[in-house]
């Protein structure tokens, strides 16, 4: 390690750790998963001690999130081994978050004991729908009461409750949609995290959109069913706090946030992405590749960027952009030594005078329209 | 290698309307005198240019010299194989002053065509030995008695003297071979004079620099010896010189009368021009040749580089391209919207869109062109005349006195049957009437003046629809006239665009309006803001649609962190995008600049 680097380079406070294993592979998905091969877990969860092992001394952090993929798809014994090398890995520090997705058939007693026991601070659900129609169409295997029971069981450990629910799923209508924000709401979690259902080469929805065996939901309705979730979520007391992110107060993903903020985060497992140093880097994708790399004690590193400083602090705008408290005009100069309107000045005053960015003394931030259109306004701003 | 006496040698060029088989005849000339073998034989070998081959056109002149032995002598035959499309017609007539003779091919089925009496005439300027020849023959709905009844009153051709052959099956080839020897002079010209020599085209070549190619009217060249080029007046030494078979194939010699090449490794592509003369660079000088008369460009266009950091690498590529075809002209200029680029001026509209084919395929470049315009002169109150070569020149309405455009008198070639549609087509397009003559009973030469602005929009497309494709039209330029014309700019969000202004007749400003600002609202992607798109004389807006602005778009998900993919899809996004020109902050694609062409369809 570079040790004139790791000083103006603060050390990561927060860990991604990917799971891949899933039980199939959804149509809608384009994660790093493989369906149907948890007979690599225990191999994974080798690879993954040895990759660790590479820190050389644990490192403190106040964020943990085990994702994937399926964390709960390992068995207890496995999530056993699993959380206790990350854990001793990257120590927790007190008042610390630990997240674990889960997928609410999984959720068992068997795996809450697991998850009780590490201190699990957050479950995250892969919900997606209440509703037998989306969810066949989702290819899920779950039902609305199989999340009830979920909720129920994670509720018992003390831990708190995320949902992932999405949208503009094929024929959905808004009504569809806004019965299943309803029973969210009322299943009362602290954090919901909601997308549009989006069709992107590589996954099966792709090919059957290509083909016209699916259909896209038009745009209009899609900005309905996106402004009806800030609306309603908002009204029950999730507010948003980032694009697609929901939550009760104070009850926000803190890990996430490390994200946005552009600040530092450490990652193990395939296709994990980190940004350690200043440099981001992502794992190779393949899980078996994965595993063979980090076995013959080859790096797992598929690819890395250090972005020169004016990409840095473009990237630091536009994911600084994506939380509703938007960019602190002077947080943004001290991080970056550059001022806003000398980067991009032209673009943002652009944006403010048709109404999508909202500008203060000491912030700027998306307004409502902003947001609906918010890849638009990446592009202005990545441009310059 | 003893020297060829100018008897044994024969110039002639093939000579036709488009499509009359004058390559597959030049086929037939390589394959019966052995130029080429079986093997190497491909249809239309001469339309070497990836470009000819996928039109199936004839685009450049193309020079090759056959050996032919004639009642037991041998000859040497240099021929030229022409485009027929008028828009190059520019290459015929700097082919017909490097020869003694003309082969006129006119398709015994199609019949005398617009382009066979322009480029008959051009032969019998230059005074060469014509010979006619029908061919297609073979066709069985050829028609030879009417189409040589066609050729007698039209060229003044005796039908006795009209050979007849086909260039597809090999009938009559021979015959076109001893009449080629028998009916054309031999070139005159005297070896021992001073080295006098034409140069009828160059290319450029990246290894070898300037190759030019010409015609020996005087004197003998050989490898080695030093020549001047008479323009720039610089001297060079001949590296390697030769001849076209078809490939080149160097010698050590040219003399008099020959035609071929001269590679003097030039690397300044200025220190060669067509129609140039090379001499002797010592010793007793000739005098320079009358060389070509630049035609004048019929339509203009701007260019730009896609991609604005490319201005220099077209401005080069341009150059390269002006030596191979001297035809266009460019020059520089800026536009608000697509910054530094050019404005060309071609022929006319295939001229146009080869020229920046061949500038994207044989340079690598990408470019925006914008809509072609003809030549305008206007007159200002103050009294001065100017020539606009550009829409945004066009001074505002209250300095001008009047505007005078191009007209030009255009030959209507068609079947008699056709004349009550091709006279509608003309009074659509407020043509002038001038006459009618018959070729025979069942075709005829309709004759009108028109608006060239007309010519270059559709109309040579209406005219193959109304006549089923057997109208053919030639054009000349008569001058420049008053006319009620007037700008039409074009907003985008708000913002005149300066290349997509149009002059336009006033009476038909509104119909051209509303069909520019739809066909733009069609190629303009949705934004996040409403764009409105609006047509306006002065500032009077009169035609207006609307973008409607983009709802949604924006895909929440992100990848457990992995920003880079994030960011590496909105690049890809961005890099569409830089195909594009912004103006304001609106995208435009490359295409809509052409969106102005958009006549309405019709009316
Ligand atoms: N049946 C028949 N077809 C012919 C004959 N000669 C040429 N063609 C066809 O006519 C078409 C045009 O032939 P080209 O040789 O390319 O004509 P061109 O005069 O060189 O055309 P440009 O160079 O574009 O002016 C081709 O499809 C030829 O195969 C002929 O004697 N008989
Ligand atoms: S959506 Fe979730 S469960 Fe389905 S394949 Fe993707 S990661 Fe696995
Ligand atoms: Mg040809």
């Amino acid at each position: 390690m570079n040790p004139g680097r790791s000083k103006c380079w603060p050390e990561p406070r927060a860990a991604y750790v990917h799971v891949p294993f899933c039980a199939h592979h959804c149509g809608y998905c384009n994660f790093t998963v493989v369906a149907g091969r948890i007979d690599l877990a225990d191999a994974l969860l080798s690879a993954i001690e040895r990759e660790l092992r590479d820190l050389e001394h644990s490192r403190p952090v106040d964020t943990l999130y085990i994702g994937g993929g399926t964390p709960t798809q390992l068995s207890t014994g496995q999530l056993d081994r699993l959380l206790t090398t990350v854990r001793h890995w990257y120590e927790l520090s007190a008042g610390g978050e630990l997240t674990v997705e889960a997928n609410p058939a999984d959720v068992d007693d068997a795996h809450v004991e697991v998850l009780a026991r590490h201190g699990v601070t957050r479950v995250s659900l892969g919900a997606q729908s209440f509703q037998r129609r989306k969810l066949g169409v989702l290819e899920r295997d779950h039902t609305a009461e199989t999340i009830y029971e979920a909720i129920r069981r994670v509720r018992g450990i003390g831990a708190a409750v995320s949902l992932d629910l999405i949208f503009a799923v094929p024929n959905e209508s808004l009504w569809e949609w806004e019965d299943d924000l309803q029973q969210a709401i009322s299943a009362g979690p602290e954090h919901v995290s909601t997308y549009a259902l989006t069709y992107e080469r590589g996954m099966a929805f792709w090919g059957r959109l290509v083909r016209g065996d699916l259909a896209e939901i038009d745009e209009e309705t899609q900005a309905g069913m996106y402004e009806t979730a800030i609306d309603r979520l908002g009204a029950a007391g999730l507010s948003q706090y980032e694009i697609s992110n929901f939550a009760r107060s104070g009850c926000h993903s803190r890990h996430n946030e490390t994200y946005w903020m552009g600040d530092a985060y450490f990652a193990v497992g395939p296709g994990a992405a980190r940004y350690v140093d200043g440099v981001r880097s992502v794992n190779h994708r393949s899980t078996t590749t994965y595993i063979r790399r980090v076995l013959q004690g080859q790096s797992p590193v598929a690819e890395s960027e250090c972005l020169a400083a004016d990409e840095r602090a473009r990237e630091l705008l536009v994911l600084g952009l994506r939380r509703r408290a938007g960019v602190s005009l002077d947080d943004f100069f001290a991080r970056t030594g550059m001022r806003v309107d000398a980067l991009c000045g032209e673009s943002i005053a652009e944006l403010v005078r048709h109404g999508f960015v909202d500008r203060s003394e000491a912030t700027i931030r998306l307004t409502r329209r902003g947001l609906l259109v918010a890849d638009s306004v990446w592009s202005q701003l990545l441009r310059g | 290698m003893a020297r060829i006496d100018c008897k044994h040698i024969r110039n002639f060029s093939i000579i036709a309307h488009i499509d009359h088989g004058k390559s597959t005849l030049a086929d037939r000339l390589l394959q019966a005198t052995g130029t080429i073998s079986e093997r190497e034989l491909r249809e239309q070998f001469l339309d070497d240019m990836q470009l000819e081959r996928d039109r199936g056109i004839t685009i450049k002149a193309r020079a090759v010299t056959i050996r032919h032995e004639h009642k037991g002598e041998m000859y040497e035959l240099n021929l030229i194989d022409t485009p027929g499309h008028v828009d190059f017609h520019y290459e015929v007539s700097r082919s017909l002053a490097c020869c003694e003779g003309a082969l006129l091919l006119v398709d015994a089925f199609q019949g005398v065509e617009a382009q066979t009496v322009a480029n008959a005439y051009a032969a019998m300027e230059h005074e060469l030995d014509v010979v006619p020849a029908l061919n297609k023959i073979d066709l069985h709905h050829a028609r030879p008695e009417q189409v040589l009844e066609e050729m007698e009153s039209s060229l003044a051709v005796d039908p006795s003297e009209v050979l007849r052959c086909s260039a597809k099956s090999g009938i009559g080839v021979d015959d076109v071979l001893a009449a080629i020897v028998e009916r054309i002079s031999p070139p005159e010209g005297d070896p021992d004079a001073p080295l006098q020599a034409m140069v009828f085209d160059a290319v450029y070549d990246d290894y070898r620099g300037v190759i030019s190619y010409v015609r020996l009217m005087n004197g003998t060249v050989h490898k080695g010896d030093r020549i001047r080029f008479l323009r720039v007046g610089r001297e060079y030494e001949v590296v390697e010189l030769g001849q076209f078979t078809p490939q080149r194939q160097a010698r050590e010699q040219l003399v008099a009368g020959q035609v071929g090449y001269l590679i003097c490794n030039i690397k300044a592509l200025d220190d060669v021009h067509i129609g140039d003369t090379a001499t002797a660079a010592h010793g007793e000088q000739a005098e320079p040749l009358p060389g070509y008369e630049e035609p004048k460009p019929m339509v203009y266009c701007g260019l730009y580089p896609a991609d604005g950091e490319n201005f220099e690498e077209l401005r080069e590529a341009l150059t390269k391209l002006h030596l191979n075809d001297s035809s266009f002209e460019f020059a520089p200029e800026t536009s608000d919207a697509l910054g530094f680029g050019f404005r060309c001026g071609f022929l006319g509209l295939l001229h146009m869109e080869i020229i920046q084919q061949r500038l994207e395929r044989e340079e690598d470049l990408d470019l925006v062109q914008t809509a072609p315009n003809v030549t305008y002169e206007i007159q200002t109150k103050t009294g001065e005349t100017i020539q606009v070569f550009n829409p945004q020149q066009v001074p505002d309405a209250g300095k001008i006195e009047e505007i005078r455009q191009p007209i030009v008198r255009a030959n209507f070639i068609l079947p008699a049957d056709y004349i009550g549609p091709v006279m509608q087509l003309c009074t659509e397009k407020r043509a002038t009437y001038v006459r009618t003559e018959y070729l025979s009973p069942i075709r005829a030469i309709l004759t009108y003046d028109l608006a060239l602005a007309e010519v270059i929009y559709d109309l040579y497309d209406r005219l193959k629809s109304v006549t089923r494709g057997y109208g053919t039209m030639e054009y000349e330029l008569r001058g420049y006239f008053p006319a009620d014309l007037v700008r039409l700019d074009v907003l985008v969000g708000g913002k005149k665009v300066d290349a997509l202004s149009v002059i336009c007749e006033r009476e038909d400003a509104d119909r051209r309006g509303r069909a520019i600002v739809k066909k733009l609202r069609g190629e303009i992607d949705r934004h996040m803001f409403e764009i409105p798109i609006q047509a306006a004389i002065g500032s009077r807006v009169i035609a207006r649609e609307t973008i409607s602005a983009m709802r949604k778009n924006v895909t929440a998900k992100c990848y457990g962190g992995d920003i880079t993919r994030k960011r590496k899809l909105l690049a890809k996004q961005r890099e569409g995008k830089k195909r594009m020109k912004s103006v304001g902050s609106v995208d435009i694609p490359q295409k809509a600049f052409l969106a102005v062409l958009e006549t309405g369809g019709e009316r």
